[in-house]
C-alpha cells in the first residue's frame, strides 16, 4: 500500500520542481532587470526602481503596441473560430469518411509548417510585382497592389496568414468533435424535418459548447505568439501599424536601443496582463 | 439540395486549393532561376534547376544549424518525455486536490509570453557564460517540451481502460510495473503523437532562438530567415528552397499527428 501511495510523489515532484525552476527563475529575473537601467551596450547598471514602468505609461509606441495586440486578438480569434466552425460543419455534412480523412490531412499542413516558412510563403505571394496572389489584380487593373506596405491593410494581411495556419487546423478538430457526438439527437431532429443549419445551431453546437470555449481560449493564447509572422512579413511596419507588444519589446531590447531593462518592464506587464486575464477567463469558463 | 451540395463541395475543394497552392508554388519557385521568378506574369512552365537546393544544402551555416536543430530538438523532446510522461500518468491516475492545480500550473506556463521568458534568460545565460550554447537552448526549450507533453499525455493516459490496469494489479503488478508495462504500451500510439507535437513545436520555434543565439547554437529557422539578407538582391529562389527544406521534417510527421488527433478527439472511452 505504501508503495502505491509513493508513485504520485515520485512521478510529480521532480517534474514540478524542474518546471518551477525553469519558469520562476526567469520571471524573478525579469522583474529584477526591469527595476534597473541595464542596456546591452554598457555593463554597468543601477536600480532605478519603477522609472521604466512610469516611462511606459507615457510611451505612445507602447500604447500603440497594446492596441495593435488587442486588435490582433480581436481579429484572429473570432476569424479562426468562425472559419473552423463553418468548415467543420461543411465537412461533416458533405463528405464521405474517406474524403474527410483526405481533407483532414490537407488541412493539417499549414499548422505544421514552421511559422517562419508560412510567413515567407505568403510574403512571396503578396509581393506587389511578382506575387501570385497579387497577379490577378495586376492583370485586371494594370496597377500594383502592395498589401504589406499599406498601413490600413498590413495587419489584416498578416492576420490572414494566421487564419490560414489555424483556421484549417481547428476545422479538423471541430470535425472530430462533431464525429464524437452521439448520433441519436441529430437523427431525431432530422426525422422532425429540421434543416441542417438548425440541427447544428440548436443541437450540435450547444452540445459542444465547453470544448468550443476551450478552443477559443487556446487560440487566444496562441495568438499572442504572433511574433514570427510579424517579424518576417512586416517587422512591425509600415511605420508602427503592425507592431505588436512582443515585436515592440524585441525592437526596444535588441534592434534599436538595446534597452534590455525597458524591454523587460514591458515583458513583465505583458506577463501580468496575460496571466491575470487568462487565469480569470479559464477558471470562469470551466465552471 | 444537390445543387447546394455541389456548391458546398466545390467550396471545400477551393479551400484545399488555398491550403496547397501557395506551398506548391513555393516548391516550384525553389526550382526556378531568379529570372523565372521575377516575372510580371507568373511562369508555370520553366526549365527546372537544382542550384537553389544545392546551394542551401551546401552552405556550412545550414549544416551547422541542422546539427544544432537536431541535437537541441532531440534532447529537449527526450527531457520532455522523461519528466512529462510520469507526471501526466500521476495526474491522470491518482487524482487528488493537488493534481487539478498541477494541471492548471502546467497550462498557465503556456500563457507566458515568449519574450518575457527570453529576455531574462538571455541575461541569465550571459551571466553564466552559457549564452549561445546548445545547453542553454535545451534548458530553455525543456520548459516548453515538459509542459506540452504533460498537457497532451494526460488525456492519452485517461483513455487507457482502467480494467486492464486493475487486471494487471490483480496479477501482482506493483504500481510502477503497471505504468511501465501496461499503461505506457497501451497508450503508446497516442503518446507518440504527443511527442511528435512537441518535436514540431520546438523545430518551428523562432523567437526564443532568435534572442538566445548569435552564431554557435543557431537553429534552422534562424538561418533560413537570414537567407533573405544575402547580398543586395533578395535571392528568391534560394529563399524558397530554404523554406521548402525547413518544412520537410514537420510534414513527415503529418500521418502520425493526424492519427493522434483521431485518438484524442473521437475515442472518448474513459
Amino acid at each position: 500500500m505504501t508503495r502505491r501511495q509513493s508513485l504520485p510523489y515520485v512521478f510529480l515532484v521532480p517534474t514540478i520542481l524542474v518546471l518551477m525552476t525553469l519558469a520562476f527563475v526567469p520571471l524573478g529575473y525579469a522583474i529584477n532587470i526591469s527595476l534597473q537601467d541595464k542596456t546591452l551596450i554598457s555593463p554597468n547598471s543601477s536600480y532605478i526602481w519603477f522609472e521604466n514602468y512610469v516611462d511606459l505609461f507615457s510611451d505612445r509606441r507602447f500604447k500603440n503596441a497594446l492596441w495593435i495586440s488587442l486588435k490582433w486578438e480581436l481579429i484572429t480569434v473570432p476569424a479562426t473560430m468562425i472559419a473552423a466552425l463553418g468548415l467543420g460543419v461543411m465537412m461533416f455534412e458533405l463528405l464521405s469518411p474517406r474524403q474527410r480523412n483526405l481533407l483532414c490531412l490537407v488541412f493539417l499542413v499549414p499548422v505544421l509548417l514552421p511559422r517562419v516558412c508560412a510567413a515567407f510563403v505568403w510574403k512571396f505571394a503578396f509581393h506587389p510585382l511578382y506575387g501570385i496572389v497579387t497577379y490577378p489584380y495586376r492583370l485586371i487593373t494594370g496597377d500594383t497592389l502592395d498589401l504589406l506596405s499599406d498601413p490600413a491593410m498590413a495587419l489584416y494581411a498578416v492576420a490572414f496568414v494566421d487564419l490560414w495556419q489555424w483556421g484549417f487546423f481547428f476545422a479538423v478538430i471541430f470535425l472530430k468533435l462533431l464525429e464524437s457526438l452521439p448520433p441519436q439527437p441529430l437523427e431525431a431532429a432530422r426525422l422532425d424535418y429540421a434543416k441542417t443549419w438548425q440541427i447544428h445551431a440548436y443541437i450540435s453546437l450547444p452540445m459542444l459548447k465547453a470544448p468550443i470555449v476551450s478552443l477559443a481560449l487556446v487560440k487566444a493564447i496562441e495568438s499572442l505568439r504572433s511574433f514570427d509572422l510579424v517579424y518576417i512579413m512586416t517587422r512591425g511596419g509600415p511605420g508602427i501599424t503592425t507592431e505588436t507588444l512582443d515585436m515592440y519589446a524585441f525592437s526596444q531590447g535588441f534592434i534599436e536601443a538595446g534597452k534590455i531593462s525597458y524591454a523587460s518592464s514591458m515583458a513583465v506587464i505583458m506577463m501580468l496582463l496575460t496571466i491575470v486575464i487568462f487565469t480569470f477567463i479559464w477558471k470562469k469558463a470551466r465552471i | 439540395m444537390t445543387l447546394a451540395r455541389f456548391i458546398g463541395k466545390s467550396f471545400l475543394a477551393l479551400m484545399a486549393f488555398i491550403v496547397l497552392f501557395p506551398i506548391i508554388w513555393t516548391l516550384l519557385n525553389a526550382f526556378k532561376e531568379n529570372v523565372d521568378i521575377l516575372t510580371r506574369t507568373p511562369k508555370l512552365f520553366f526549365s527546372p534547376i537544382t542550384d537553389n537546393i544545392l546551394y542551401v544544402l551546401g552552405r556550412a551555416s545550414v549544416l551547422d544549424a541542422l546539427i544544432n536543430s537536431l541535437i537541441i530538438c532531440g534532447i529537449s523532446v527526450a527531457i520532455g518525455v522523461v519528466f512529462g510522461l510520469p507526471a501526466a500518468y500521476a495526474v491522470a491516475r491518482y487524482p487528488n486536490r493537488w493534481t487539478g492545480e498541477v494541471q492548471f500550473f502546467v497550462l498557465s506556463l503556456r500563457f507566458l509570453p515568449p519574450v518575457a521568458v527570453a529576455i531574462p534568460l538571455m541575461v541569465i545565460w550571459l551571466n553564466l557564460g552559457l549564452y549561445d550554447t546548445r545547453i542553454a537552448m535545451v534548458a530553455t526549450y525543456s520548459l516548453l517540451t515538459i509542459s506540452i507533453t504533460i498537457w497532451l499525455a494526460v488525456p492519452a493516459f485517461q483513455q487507457v481502460p482502467k480494467a486492464i490496469e486493475e487486471a494487471a494489479r490483480v496479477d501482482g503488478y506493483g504500481p510502477y510495473a503497471v505504468f511501465a508495462k501496461i499503461a505506457l504500451p497501451v497508450a503508446m500510439k497516442t503518446l507518440l503523437g504527443a511527442v511528435a507535437f512537441s518535436f514540431v513545436l520546438i523545430w518551428n520555434e523562432f523567437l526564443i532562438a532568435l534572442m538566445l543565439t548569435t552564431s554557435d547554437a543557431k537553429t534552422l529557422p534562424i538561418v533560413a530567415s537570414e537567407m533573405s539578407q544575402l547580398g543586395l538582391d533578395v535571392p528568391w529562389g534560394i529563399l524558397n528552397a530554404a523554406v521548402i527544406l525547413l518544412s520537410i521534417p514537420p510534414l513527415l510527421l503529418l500521418g502520425l499527428l493526424s492519427g493522434f488527433m483521431n485518438s484524442m478527439f473521437t475515442n472518448k472511452s474513459r
